[in-house]
């Protein structure tokens, strides 16, 4: 690449997936991260609970390499958050409520385009077999901007993969979405964590976070106020305790 | 090197899809342009100042007010559904990114030039024929420099709220030089003039040109950065 910087080519290491340690950030005199240090696995799922202006989507965007932290470190697949790295970028997928598609491009357009920028071979049949994973084979040739909400989060969902990332993360992916397009996002979300990706997500919705995760945190004025897994969990009883843990 | 290119090709050809579709960037760039150069002709009385000597700097300032429509629209759309993080997430060098953009809005710029060229020569009874050649070299110097520094203030000011405002105040100080260097050179190639008796204001917008450039592949990663 002709105007690169310096790029890793190598993993930093194997083991963790995700490896963060005592990361900072902040925002002039707000502290929107602070001291949050965990590990996770290769297939781990982790939820990270908080209320709105915990510090859960500036950590997804600290671990995707999107902000820099202040300070402290983190790994994620191997790589170094900090350097902003383009391997990095390769081995990680970002669905959030923004579903980063182009309104006036169709389905596959949209799914082309991303793959060019990932160099994907086999691009076209790679497109249309995300979409039909999705199951927007019969609107692949419209645009997104007659989508309805679900349908764009389902085509968010097969931009995110169509690199076969190994890590995927979730910025509240259930926002704005109805029941009917909620329950659609979970059954993808159960397909997506087989095991060989390791996967992050931040969300409101309590049900949907502890049915599918298998580590579970509570993001609260930039810390994490728990972490634990979630056979130590209650799940009858975790709303009770999330209530708790944020008036400690 | 190929995956490099590839990448900005990728950036454009979603720009042009983009635009065949909607058409919004081109139709606002071209009647803001013929706007201008409408209120310039009934405004001035060209009897008395002559259409030669103040054609050129209408021309200019049409292109250079439409092509910062432009620039604002191009970026906004990047900003319609976060598309801008998509393309930061992708493993895309952020100079391909700028690239690409630039690549886009130059030669949207260029084709809204060339509708508005045929115009300019009827409303200013100028034969610009004779002169073409020359005429479309300084054409290209010009909108290069003006898309080169106007791609990468337009990447800054799109997260800014006052973006429509602040994109020009930004832009048009730094496009000082390009904009005389342009105007001057149009003129004289208006007045019959070769473009090697106009050398220090060719070197002068290429300098410039390069400069632009330059500076934006070094600075737009943190320009990019969030």
């Amino acid at each position: 690449m002709v105007f690169c910087m310096s790029e890793q080519t190598h993993p930093v290491s194997s083991d963790p997936v995700v490896k963060v340690r005592d990361i900072r950030k902040d925002f002039g005199y707000l502290r929107a991260v602070e001291g949050i240090s965990f590990d996770l696995n290769k297939g781990e799922f982790l939820t990270i609970f908080g209320p709105n202006g915990a510090g859960k989507t500036t950590l997804i965007k600290i671990l995707s390499g999107l902000t820099r932290p202040t300070s402290g470190s983190a790994t994620v697949a191997g790589f170094d958050v900090l350097g902003g790295s383009v391997r990095l970028r390769k081995e990680i997928g970002v669905i959030s409520h923004a579903t980063c598609l182009y309104p006036d491009l169709t389905a596959l357009e949209n799914l082309l385009f991303y793959g060019k920028l990932y160099g994907l071979n086999d691009l076209e049949d790679k497109a249309n077999k995300a979409i039909n994973e999705v199951g927007l084979q019969l609107r692949r040739h419209d645009r997104v901007r007659t989508f309805s909400r679900g349908m764009q989060q389902r085509l968010t969902i097969a931009r995110a993969t169509l690199h076969d990332p190994s890590v995927l993360f979730f910025d509240e992916p259930f926002t704005g979405l109805d029941l009917q397009a909620t329950n659609v996002l979970k059954d993808h979300l159960h397909e997506l964590h087989t095991g060989k990706r390791t996967l992050i997500m931040t969300t409101h919705d309590m049900s949907c976070g502890l049915e599918m995760c298998d580590r579970v945190a509570i993001q609260n004025k930039g810390r994490f106020a728990m972490l634990e897994s979630i056979d130590r969990i209650d799940r009858e009883n975790f709303e009770k305790l999330y209530t708790e843990t944020l008036e400690l | 090197m190929n995956g490099y290119l590839n990448q900005v090709a990728a950036i454009v050809w979603k720009d042009f899809i983009t635009e065949l579709k909607t058409r919004e960037l081109f139709s606002s760039m071209f009647i803001f342009a013929l706007l201008v150069i409408i209120i310039f002709v009934f405004s001035v009385n060209l009897s008395i100042v002559g259409a030669r000597e103040i054609g050129p700097g209408v021309l200019w300032v049409a292109f250079l007010f439409a092509g910062t429509i432009g620039l604002n629209r191009s970026f906004m759309l990047e900003k319609e559904n976060g598309c801008l993080q998509g393309l930061l997430l992708a493993p895309v060098d952020r100079t391909a990114l700028y690239f690409g953009k630039l690549v886009s809005n130059f030669v949207f710029l260029l084709i809204m030039e060339a509708f508005i060229l045929p115009l300019f020569m009827i409303f200013f009874n100028i034969d610009l024929l004779p002169h073409l050649l020359p005429l479309l070299y300084v054409i290209l110097v010009g909108t290069l420099g003006f898309c080169a520094i106007g791609t990468l203030l337009s990447s800054l000011s799109v997260n800014l709220k006052t973006r429509d405002i602040m994109l020009p105040i930004l832009l048009y100080p730094l496009m000082v030089p390009v904009v005389i260097g342009s105007v001057q050179m149009t003129g004289q190639v208006l007045s019959g003039e070769s473009l090697s008796g106009m050398m220090n204001w060719v070197g002068l917008t290429l300098c410039f040109d390069i400069i632009y450039i330059a500076v934006s592949i070094m600075t737009i990663d943190f320009v990019l950065e969030e």
